[in-house]
């Protein structure tokens, strides 16, 4: 006699298999539905009308994060898509580059169960859009392999030589900590040394960009500067909040034009008072925008490495390091970083909030460190706004 | 009643994906820039005044009520401290009490951009989590009905 339960037993495997091609089917499926069709899978360098590029961009946008914000009209804008849409106008406006877009988007499941590719990657070259692909974004360490990896598979190989830019797109990205940067992956940390140790993978032979964009809040900081300062001859950086409306980036297009003589300390000069101008017309707080000339900062780094050093260790080492112990302020405030040294090499643009305590501060010195909140009657040395 | 269970918790899903979709920041940013749209349609200088400082006392009120919850964690506590500093500078600002001189009639509709700006970037808003930026939320609709 047969055990009726022998059937059941042995279908057991069959019904699993059948289940599990079921799965992978629908996944299939799902897969095709989603929206993120690649244009183009492979860069066609030898395609007619696709020539070496003399200028290089690399943009990396987070849009991991709550990135709206609105205008004076009450107009609401995902600031991650506002610059994807500027990044985008950059690369057709530009018909001697490659530009080499990312867009690190939230993570997300279809019916909550299947996860979607949680970043974008476009390329373009001579103003023409040849990939276009979406990615998984790191899953463990955040150090931009997926985006290194993209990058290194259609940069152009070429003799010319080339001006390379890379911008970033984002929050402040924290000094020590750095849990909870990334929405998606909470968990993951993101410091400035994950970046830092990102940003090697962009750098091909010359180990440094020509200029390097951080559109982030409190990026001018002596740590993150001297941090960066390996990978970029100079670096454009918001000393204090940076409204999420961000660096305007019409200053890039047409660099055929605007960086023919190669001088690319002025043009990063010209794109920061540009990036103020923007900024200042709608905005009411503070704007502040440096550009560093990372060797001539070297003397200063140098000069104020041990102080900002320990303080940065003192804050690690504390069991709760939180804003409600610590928060910003310009470098100047404090008697340990007012040195000789302090504005060599460093251009600013600034402009103080409309209204609040600090309405009346007059300059920045383009330099911004930390202090233990309550401190800032005793150690301020700048003009500070007397309210009546 | 089981498929009314699978159900409901279905569309409580859906809600609760809403707000974590926005992160749960855009609607404080966005309850800030209504109430400085309802100022730059207003016309007289003391409704404008009272728009915003009724949207503030709101804020402020939905702030202390959840800091009273024993269940948000430490550095929740610590955000929603600073958040309330935050907005009792604006408070004082607007009012010229604590330091502040008072914003000027003619100024009203900027110092509005400024509060919605402000919040915008505000990263003590960036440390509080969701479950407490929900609670958050939740207590604002129901004090200002």
């Amino acid at each position: 006699m047969r055990d009726p339960h022998s059937r059941s037993v042995r279908s057991a495997p069959y019904s699993m298999l059948f289940v599990s091609v079921r799965c992978a089917a629908l996944t299939l499926l799902l897969s095709a539905c989603s929206a993120d069709i690649p244009v183009q899978r492979e860069a066609q360098p030898a395609e007619q009308g696709v020539y070496a590029a003399s200028y290089s961009i690399v943009c990396v946008i987070h849009g991991d994060g709550d990135y709206l914000y609105h205008d004076t009209s009450g107009n609401e804008y995902k600031a991650d898509e506002e610059a994807l849409a500027g990044a985008k106008r950059v690369a057709l406006q530009n018909p001697d580059a490659e530009v080499f877009i990312f867009h690190q988007k939230p993570r997300r499941h279809l019916l909550f169960l299947f996860p979607l590719h949680d970043g974008d990657f476009y390329y373009y070259r001579n103003g023409r859009l040849l990939a276009n692909e979406s990615y998984w974004r790191d899953q463990e360490q955040s150090h931009f392999d997926p985006e290194v990896a993209l990058y290194r598979r259609f940069r152009a190989e070429n003799h010319r030589e080339t001006v390379s830019l890379f911008l970033y797109y984002g929050h402040e990205i924290p000094e020590f900590g750095g849990a909870g940067y990334d929405a998606s992956y909470p968990d993951r940390p993101f410091t400035v040394q994950d970046f830092a140790g990102g940003l090697q993978g962009f750098t091909r032979d010359s180990a440094r960009v020509d200029l390097m964009v951080l559109s982030t809040c409190f990026g001018s900081t002596p740590y993150t500067i001297g941090a960066l300062g390996s990978f970029a001859r100079y670096i454009i950086a918001s000393p204090e909040n940076l409204h999420l409306s961000y660096f305007d980036l019409h200053s890039l297009e047409r660099l055929d034009l605007s960086l023919r003589d190669g001088d690319v300390s002025g043009f990063a000069k010209r794109f920061a008072h540009q990036a103020f101008e923007r900024l200042t017309r709608d905005i009411q707080t503070s704007v502040s925008v440096a550009v560093y000339d990372v060797d001539r900062v070297q003397e200063f780094l140098q000069s104020v490495h041990s102080v900002y050093d320990h303080t940065l260790t003192t804050f690690k080492g504390e069991t709760q390091p939180s804003m409600a112990t610590i928060e910003h302020c310009d470098c100047a405030d404090i008697p340990a970083y007012v040195l000789p040294t302090m504005n060599k090499g460093v251009d600013v643009f600034y402009r103080s909030a409309r209204f609040g305590r600090s309405k009346l501060k007059q300059n920045h010195s383009g330099w911004e460190c930390w202090r233990e909140r309550g401190l800032h009657a005793a150690t301020s040395q700048t003009t500070e706004p007397v309210l009546k | 009643m089981t498929t009314r269970i699978a159900l409901g918790s279905f569309v409580m899903m859906l809600l609760l994906a809403l707000p974590a979709h926005a992160g749960g920041k855009g609607e404080l940013q966005q309850y800030f820039n209504n109430a400085a749209n309802k100022v730059k349609a207003t016309v007289n200088p003391s409704e404008k005044r009272d728009i915003l400082n009724q949207s503030m006392q709101t804020m402020s009120k939905a702030l202390v009520m959840v800091q009273g919850s024993t269940s948000i964690s430490k550095d929740d506590a610590v955000g929603i401290d600073l958040f309330i500093a935050a907005l009792q500078e604006k408070q004082d600002e607007l009012a010229g009490t604590n330091g502040y001189v008072r914003v000027p009639d003619e100024q009203l509709n900027a110092f509005s951009n400024y509060v919605v700006q402000d919040m915008e970037q505000a990263d003590q808003i960036i440390t509080i989590s969701l479950i407490t930026l929900l609670l958050i939320i939740i207590l604002i609709v129901l004090l200002v009905r």
